[in-house]
């Protein structure tokens, strides 16, 4: 101790101190908002992948505790587990955790489009809890979109205990949902199509660094805790014949015949349950689980939970086609009662099931018709998945690239690109409005829709541009042929081409007013303002014009590769005539 | 209330703060990423530790519902055993003893893709291990592909294995073997068999069952040397020598069967399969006249007694189709045809034992075959001398050959 008070030892701490003064000034000025917000995302992806490590030990725990490794029909355990879960899960909801019920895709958006991004704590622990007790016990859903929304609450409460701007606020929970859902689905890429297809509902360039590197630190959280084995056993798949697309395109109609079936089914049902008297809805969950689990009772116990052990069977040919078939239209009954019971839970497992087992049973009957189709039934099986899930949460691109993350196989690409193409298409056309949208307008929400986004036509600035004019003067005119060239044009305004760049204006007026103040011998360029005018691109959106024609009479539209070539001239009332065309149209 | 920071101008300040002073408060970005860090770091650790209790948990109901199912296969109740090895699995997922064992239960169970799924997936880890290709080999014979199964036992004979990699290798190549010879593929199969013998350690057990598959891919030498083998390691080993006199029979080497065959009925007076052979060896011996170190008069004896017993074949012969082959040649040609032949060569016989006619034996015997063979065609297989003299026409066919 006396050591340190001696002079020398001050000064050296003194040093000492100012280096890492120093040194943690400089780290604080490399922090702006947005490396900040980088690194954080990273943190939040860390957090989001223990969360869901949590999550699915939970499930595992329950479904083991109550249900036994394998469920096996005829036990008395497949008819109480689900039902006595349902009633206590409707306790818990009712009383204690409002806003969980659903799958938590629709609620993740609204937090980011209704509330700032604000997804209170509560939200996660109970989801967790709720959800957790439903999949364990054997209803019908599936953890992934719980994990997104767990994923999105975290996040949301971390970035309101930092207190960050509201722009960032709002980022934070697709941050968090990417984050969970690629945990969940041990998928990174088609957790971020998905997290910007359906919750983001828009491309947008800002977010992707965080949303990327939140869900692959996920990732390696949940492969480092849980394993990289894939949630498959994957069977070897094959295309050979390109005639054999005719088979996948059977099975993308018959897959989005079946996801309107299930997207009609929920978005009737949903609506009859809620108005039932609030003292039903103690009992919907515990009904649903009773009718799900009576459903495993009677030999079907593969339809209970999220079922992946079982399409991995499905995978490797281990059931028939009917039993495929059988399985597909039962599970879609069992997904149905758990979801519109209010039971908190995914979709995202569930459509997978029932896209596989359609798969497989659609490829099963062709291979009776057609023996010599080459395709296995694996191969139908991993197309069929992708096929609901572009049909019945109709996000295609995400569709596409889950089924090649998850078959890790590039062979079957065209066959998964036609089959969705046709159940979308399918879908699309028989049920105009996505099962996530519906259920948001159910819940009085209207919010951005990519689907709608990308249906939408955008008007360019070259839909309203007005033709070049005949006369085009440039700076270097001396005003007295510029005078000239005038009167034999019926303009008011000409637009002048300056020196070297940019373009401006002179009005009829101010060229006979120089006329008569005897100016005729000075140039255009040296009279009149030097300021530019602003000018526009053909492709540009209309709506960037409005920054300008109220500023400026006429603003220039010139060639990109050329900017002293005029394409076009556009003035207010050109925009807003061709807004108002639109409009009547 | 907890500590709350805002982001502003590029910093991260304190804007409240109630439990904890002013100095300990981070003010930065910097301090809250290191508490970010801190916090990931003791998740991480609770976590791990809530993984492992869980995993060592689910581990131990894994291998208890794993003792169930061995108990189950030993029991030969193999869906129930497949139900619990798959139910193991769902406890530990990674296991490769359990993803064999359901593997190979699956096979036996006739689910031959799901089995096939589960045992690549171990053998594209561990591509050398004899195990798991001698399990991928039996799901390829199950489906009867001849290329896989081969290569996958092949896999297994040259892979690695824990314990008694030998006799592992052995057992192996003894499946090929026997899946090839159900296939009918001989040559694969003495190629095998050819393979395993020259490897064997002297016992006798292992040689005598190589003799065995020998003789059922009809590689009768190999399969007579085999169980020379065994004699020499075990003298009085009966089955042995009942099977070497048998295979020596088939392979025409009268008297080494007679040797064996005798030997065999003697040891054992309860192998009717040796004393019925024996006085057939005996027969063929004592009929052929063209066995070496007899006498002339022995041969011409010898030919003599097999041209009167053709003609007395003969004659049962078409007396058993109803036919007089001396009333109407018609009905019969060939019969009857032969039947003037053996008349004509009657007239020869005394002209036998001169030297003048040194082909005379040949067309004698010549005939005498000609009318055992087509006799056996027309009447059904002979006994006694006839039969013995069909076996000497057909070795005598095979030595021509």
């Amino acid at each position: 101790m006396s050591d340190l008070s001696t002079p020398n030892s001050t000064a050296q701490l003194d040093t000492g101190s100012s280096i890492a003064a120093r040194a943690f000034s400089k780290l604080e000025r490399f922090f702006g908002e947005e490396r900040f917000f980088l690194v954080l995302s990273v943190f939040i992806g860390i957090y989001a992948g223990l969360a869901v490590v949590c999550f699915r030990l939970a499930i595992d725990w329950t479904h083991l505790a109550l249900l036994g490794p394998v469920p096996r029909a005829h036990s008395w355990r497949l008819l109480a587990a689900p039902s006595i879960a349902g009633l206590v899960i409707a306790v818990l909801v009712i009383h204690y955790f409002p806003t969980i019920r659903g799958s938590g895709v629709n609620q993740t958006k609204a937090a980011l489009y209704i509330f700032n991004g604000y997804i209170p704590f509560r939200t996660a622990i109970g989801k967790f809890i709720c959800a957790a007790l439903a999949i364990g016990t054997g209803h019908s859903l599936g953890p992934e979109d719980p994990s997104l929304q767990i994923g999105a609450s975290l996040a949301s409460a971390l970035g309101h205990q930092l207190q960050l701007s509201r722009q960032k606020l709002r980022l934070i929970a697709p941050v968090g949902a990417a984050a969970g859902l690629a945990a969940a689905f041990n998928a990174p890429i088609s957790a971020v199509l998905f997290v910007i297809e359906e919750v983001i509902g828009r491309w947008s360039a800002g977010i992707l660094g965080s949303v990327v590197l939140s869900a692959v630190s996920s990732v390696v959280i949940v492969r480092g805790f849980l394993g990289s084995e894939p949630l498959f056993r994957i069977p070897v798949t094959t295309f050979k014949r390109p005639a054999e697309l005719i088979a996948y395109i059977v099975l993308g109609i018959v897959g989005g015949l079946a996801a309107v079936v299930f997207a009609k089914g929920i978005g009737w049902l949903r609506p009859i349950l809620k108005a039932l008297p609030r003292w039903t809805q103690y009992l919907q969950p515990g009904l649903a689980g009773l009718l799900i689990g009576f459903i495993g009772y009677l030999g079907f116990p593969q339809v209970m939970s999220a079922g992946y052990n079982f399409m991995d069977q499905a995978m490797h040919g281990q059931y028939s086609w009917r039993l495929l078939a059988a399985l597909a239209a039962l599970k879609i009954l069992a997904t149905t009662l758990s979801f519109v019971s209010g039971t908190p839970g995914g979709m995202f497992a569930p459509t997978l099931f029932i896209g596989a087992m359609l798969g497989g049973a659609v490829g099963g009957i062709e291979h009776i018709f057609f023996p010599h189709l080459t395709g296995s039934t694996g191969t139908y099986v991993l197309v069929g998945m992708g096929v609901l899930f572009a049909g019945f949460l109709r996000a295609p691109l995400t569709s596409v690239f889950m089924v090649l993350e998850v078959s890790g196989n590039y062979e079957i690409i065209v066959p998964v690109i036609v089959a969705n193409t046709f159940a979308y298409v399918v879908s699309r056309s028989l049920q105009p409005t996505a099962i996530f949208d519906l259920l948001t307008r159910q819940d009085g929400l209207i919010l951005p829709s990519l689907e709608e986004e990308r249906e939408e036509s955008i008007l360019r600035v070259e839909d309203a541009m007005l033709p070049p004019p005949a006369v085009i003067l440039n700076s270097a005119d001396y005003i007295d042929a510029a005078a000239q060239r005038a009167q034999a044009s019926s303009q008011a305004i000409f637009p002048v081409r300056m020196q070297t760049t940019g373009w401006s204006t002179i009005s009829r007026d101010l060229l006979e007013r120089l006329m008569k103040e005897g100016k005729g011998e000075h140039t255009l360029g040296s009279l009149i303002s030097h300021h530019p005018l602003p000018f526009l691109y053909p492709d540009l959106p209309l709506e960037s014009a409005l920054r300008y024609v109220n500023h400026v009479p006429l603003v220039p539209v010139v060639n990109r590769a050329d900017s002293r070539r005029l394409e076009g001239l556009i003035t207010r009332d050109s925009v807003f005539s061709r807004y108002q065309s639109r409009q009547s149209a | 209330m907890g500590p709350s920071f805002r982001v502003f101008s590029g910093n991260i300040a304190l804007r409240h703060m109630s439990i904890l002073s002013n100095q300990l408060i981070p003010r930065s970005a910097p301090a809250v990423l290191l508490y970010l860090a801190l916090g990931a770091v003791a998740a991480f650790a609770a976590v791990d530790h809530l993984v492992s209790r869980f995993h060592a948990n689910v581990q131990s109901r894994g291998r208890r519902l794993y003792a169930q199912g061995v108990a189950d296969l030993n029991g030969g109740n193999l869906e129930a055993a497949v139900e619990d090895f798959r139910a193991a699995l769902t406890c530990d997922p990674a296991n490769p003893q359990y993803q064999l064992s359901l593997g190979r239960a699956l096979r036996d169970t006739g689910h031959l893709d799901e089995a096939e799924s589960y045992l690549l997936a171990l053998w594209q880890r561990t591509p050398e291990d004899g195990t798991i290709n001698l399990a991928l080999g039996r799901v390829a014979a199950r489906r009867g592909s001849v290329d896989d199964a081969i290569r996958y036992y092949h896999n297994a004979m040259y892979g690695i294995w824990s314990s008694d990699p030998d006799g592992s290798r052995r057992k192996a190549r003894l499946e090929l073997i026997d899946f090839l010879l159900q296939k009918d593929s001989l040559a694969q199969a003495q190629s095998e068999i050819l393979a395993l013998a020259a490897l064997l350690p002297p016992d006798p057990t292992l040689h005598f069952e190589a003799a065995q598959l020998f003789s059922r891919a009809q590689d009768y030498a190999d399969a007579l040397y085999q169980y020379e083998q065994v004699l020499r390691l075990d003298r009085a080993n009966i089955a042995a020598m009942a099977a070497a006199g048998d295979t020596a029979y088939h392979l025409g080497h009268y008297r080494t069967a007679q040797r064996y065959l005798q030997e065999a009925a003697r040891l054992n007076p309860q192998d009717s399969h040796s004393r019925q052979l024996l006085p057939q060896a005996n027969l063929i011996l004592d009929s052929d006249p063209f066995v070496r170190r007899i006498s002339d008069a022995e041969r011409n004896r010898r030919i003599v007694a097999a041209f009167r017993g053709a003609g007395q074949r003969l004659t049962a012969c078409a007396q058993s189709k109803g036919l007089n082959l001396s009333a109407s040649p018609d009905m019969d040609p060939v019969l009857s045809g032969l039947e003037a032949r053996w008349s004509d060569m009657k007239k020869q016989l005394p002209r036998l034992h001169s030297s003048i006619e040194a082909d005379l034996p040949d067309t004698i015997m010549d005939l005498v075959f000609q009318i055992e063979q087509q006799t056996a065609s027309d009447c059904g297989s002979p006994q006694g001398m006839d039969q013995a003299l069909l076996l000497i026409s057909r070795d005598r066919e095979a030595a021509d050959q």
